[in-house]
């Protein structure tokens, strides 16, 4: 039974950068404590969604609500219950681990232990290592690791498990589901169709802007009259694999 | 629970000062930045302050008192404020590390703030530079009027840095950032009399460079350091410069 206030709402979503639509109508509804994948080609529109309901981009047309908060209006309250891991964001390269953490940790009323950070992502024997000397697989597990750090109940994860090795991605998600089963309502974007397939509810298939199938992933199967999800996926889009990336 | 039932709970005090720690940290890690704001007055005080010291011009003042330590004080202040910091705040934006904070409830306002205390603790470096190479080694009178010498170098110290707000705001990237501070800081100092001199420009102009804030503030250090009373002009120059910038920049500051 959906809550009355979903964790995330967009409604009629479009945003053009110059001559290039990149989202043109995209809906999608996540209810409290369901995790939904987002999965689509590269430029169908992904990131720009997920930034929009972030609120770092202002939709065109549409509207966005997150626990009912408005991303722009409701800016402040809005950032102490959604956690986002950006796909493209870097952090201040000669701080350490264990600084980075203190420092987003700190703009939080009710924070996890820095501790508890560092096991969620294993990250503890880096803590003194500074950002810039980390490995991309560990930068990439310390966004994550700041993007739970105020205990959001709404978390975005673009590319969670991009670029990590078998181990870390599936320590990740483990994570995830750590998470899931905290009652935290979860968006994640992927390429990864297991990924999607093992933590999601609901899988959302973009392309070129739209949302062209939602449904749960034995559903999108069964839809597509394939095997797989992914074999569902280049059924639904037209897309290759290797395009999907 | 309702997203409107969230309590509106701004990062404080705490979290800034955080913040301000890391901010220092990345200084102190990386020195290099500094050697330009805080090594060029030094420079041109090293160069400069011999033989200005040996001549009076005013009052018992030497020229040292009255136009070389004015002018290096207020280019420690000017470079750190217009070059430095809005450097920082560029590079900041490019690498996606404000884009980072903007998905925190850290506020544009408190990132800025962060940056502006730890150039004021820049600033102050400089200028206790400036100023012990002055006494030790060149026997500078002290200040007539401490309070005013005071007052007016904090007035000087926002001012430069709104002006460095504007330069962030609008710089896209690193490099623009230090060329547009750069362009800044020479004009304002060129009007200012970083040159030789505001005697030196044609009316108009040097009437124009009294007013901005390179300009008043050497004129305003120069006299409260002399003793004598500091224009109303020249403090009206440094106040207004201080509200437009920190408007244009507030108006113009962007994540990415």
């Amino acid at each position: 039974m959906p809550s009355a206030e979903p964790a995330i709402l967009a409604e009629n979503l479009a945003k053009s950068y110059r001559r290039t639509r990149a989202v043109v109508d995209v809906s999608l509804r996540v209810d409290v404590g369901e995790a939904v994948g987002m999965v689509g080609a590269n430029g169908a529109g992904k990131t720009t969604t997920v930034e929009m309901i972030a609120g770092l981009r202002v939709p065109d047309r549409g509207r966005v609500r997150v626990l009912g908060l408005d991303p722009r209006r409701d800016r402040t309250r809005l950032r102490q219950v959604l956690g986002v891991q950006l796909q493209h964001a870097h952090l201040h390269g000669a701080l350490r681990v264990t600084e980075l953490l203190d420092l987003y940790r700190s703009f939080y009323p009710a924070p996890r232990s820095s501790e508890e950070l560092l096991d969620m992502v294993e990250l503890t024997a880096e803590r003194r290592t500074a950002f810039q000397k980390l490995s991309g697989g560990q930068q990439q597990r310390l966004s994550i690791a700041l993007a739970l750090a105020g205990r959001p109940r709404v978390v975005i994860l673009d590319e969670l498990t991009t670029g990590l090795d078998p181990h870390a991605r599936r320590r990740m998600w483990r994570t995830v589901e750590r998470l899931r089963g905290e009652g935290v309502s979860v968006l994640l974007v992927s390429h990864a169709m297991t990924e999607v397939e093992r933590l999601c509810d609901r899988v959302a298939v973009l392309d070129a802007g739209r949302i062209v199938a939602l449904d749960t992933p034995a559903g999108l199967v069964a839809r597509a009259g394939t095997d797989t999800l992914d074999d569902a996926f280049v059924a639904l889009t037209g897309q290759e694999l290797e395009q999907a990336g | 629970m309702r997203g409107t039932a969230v309590e509106a709970r701004r990062p404080g005090m705490r979290s800034l000062l955080t913040l301000v720690g890391c901010e220092a940290k990345m200084v102190a890690r990386d020195t290099s930045g500094l050697i330009v704001p805080l090594g060029l007055p030094l420079l041109i005080l090293l160069t400069s302050a011999s033989s200005a010291s040996d001549l009076v011009v005013d009052g018992g003042r030497t020229a040292l008192d009255v136009f070389v330590l004015p002018l290096v004080l207020t280019m420690v202040i000017a470079m750190v404020g217009i070059i430095n910091m809005p450097s920082f705040l560029a590079y900041y934006r490019r690498s996606g590390i404000l884009r980072r904070l903007a998905v925190t409830p850290a506020s544009p306002v408190m990132v800025l703030a962060a940056q502006v205390v730890v150039s004021v603790l820049q600033t102050v470096v400089g200028l206790a530079a400036a100023l012990v190479v002055a006494f030790l080694a060149f026997g500078v009178d002290p200040p007539g009027d401490t309070g005013a010498t005071l007052g007016v170098v904090v007035l000087a110290m926002a001012a430069m840095y709104s002006t460095g707000m504007v330069v962030a705001a609008i710089a896209p990237t690193p490099n623009s950032a230090v060329a547009i501070g750069l362009v800044a800081f020479f004009v304002l100092g060129a009007l200012g009399g970083m040159f030789g001199g505001r005697q030196a420009l044609p009316g108009p102009l040097a009437e124009i460079g009294g007013w901005l804030p390179f300009g008043a503030a050497v004129e305003a250090v120069s006299s409260a350091w002399a003793g004598t009373p500091v224009e109303a002009a020249q403090l009206l120059g440094l106040g207004a410069t201080v509200m437009v910038g920190t408007l244009l920049s507030a108006a113009f500051f962007r994540w990415e």
